[in-house]
């Protein structure tokens, strides 16, 4: 099994970062996502919500994978969570649901809201591979490394569905706040991410993002 | 709003996430707080629970027997329920409850 834990903090307050999560589909740098599906959704007796989502994604596989490993480089995903407005938590556990034999990766995240109105969150994956043959630890491997390839590009489309929501509650700001939802800490925990590095590489391309907005708005229609 | 895992369940869908983002954009913000009385918050989630089923209950229910039918028609049931059987990391994330602390 391989792990992977990084944990990071909005400037914006916990009610924006999990509505735009729940939103964050789709975005033009999430392509791989096919479709989106809510499949059951409760509120509880206790007030918090449960929804369980089916998602497609699309992925390449890697070029010494054997012939015919996968029928098809898509992958089912399911998607549970539990928002907690009161305690103001959002948990959200994805899987694949197939090619598990292959390689299972659960991704585990966690929004929780600061005293100080900041969102913090928390993401850890797992890779679990049971194919055998000599690979498994080269599938699991590669499954870090994917996914650590596309975590910027995951925030930075995040990032960009967020500046949108924050400039459709506050007009009057719109461009001018652009840069705010720059975080104020970065914190990756990954034992060999090289913090001073990733977190430039941050800024960067969030400060693209910004250039995008207006293809982004013309493409993407808020409420 | 991404697409429907089938086409045909598409409209329905963008109709029912229009309608649950504006009572979840509510539902965020809470009037209520982790240190109000627990009839208070019992209330809140009454509350909410009833205007989530008054203003999208009647799309939420077209657009999941859409989806459903889909699920089926695709296989993806028997996927879904060996999933929930096969997974290799059973241990669920602990209930809210538990991390409010």
């Amino acid at each position: 099994m391989r792990f992977y834990s990084q944990s990071f903090l909005y400037d914006d307050p916990w009610s924006i970062v999990s509505y735009a999560f729940f939103m964050r589909y789709p975005n033009p740098l999430a392509s791989h996502i096919l479709s989106c599906d809510v499949i059951s959704r409760i509120v509880n007796p206790s007030g918090t919500l449960s929804t369980t989502r089916l998602i497609l994604k699309t992925g390449a596989l890697p070029r010494w994978a054997p012939r015919g490993i996968v029928s098809r480089a898509e992958s089912w995903v399911i998607e549970e969570s539990e928002v907690d407005p009161t305690g103001r938590v959002v948990r959200c556990t994805t899987r694949n649901l197939d090619h598990v034999k292959v390689l299972h990766v659960e991704e585990r995240i966690v929004f929780q809201g600061t005293d100080d109105g900041k969102t913090f969150q928390n993401t850890e994956a797992f890779f679990v591979s049971n194919f055998g043959w000599g690979l498994t630890k080269k599938i699991e491997t590669h499954g870090l490394a994917r996914f650590k390839a596309n975590i910027q590009r995951s925030r930075q489309g995040f990032s960009m569905i967020l500046d949108l929501i924050r400039q459709s509650r506050m007009r009057p700001m719109a461009l001018g706040t652009s840069h705010s939802y720059t975080p104020s800490q970065y914190i990756p925990s990954s034992s060999d991410s090289r913090p001073s590095s990733e977190q430039s590489e941050v800024r960067t391309q969030e400060s693209n993002a910004i250039g995008s907005w207006l293809s982004l708005k013309s493409w993407r229609r808020l409420p | 709003m991404a697409h429907s895992l089938s086409e045909a369940c598409t409209p329905l869908k963008r109709e029912y996430d229009a309608c649950f983002n504006a009572w979840f954009e509510g539902y965020l913000e809470p009037a209520v707080s982790a240190s109000s009385k627990p009839e208070e918050r019992q209330k809140f989630a009454q509350a909410k629970a009833a205007e989530y089923e008054r203003s999208c209950g009647k799309v939420w229910a077209q657009y999941r027997e859409c989806v459903q039918k889909a699920v089926k028609e695709k296989g993806l049931d028997s996927l879904l329920e060996q999933a929930r059987t096969e997974n290799p990391l059973k241990d669920a994330p602990p209930p809210p409850s538990d991390l409010s602390s």
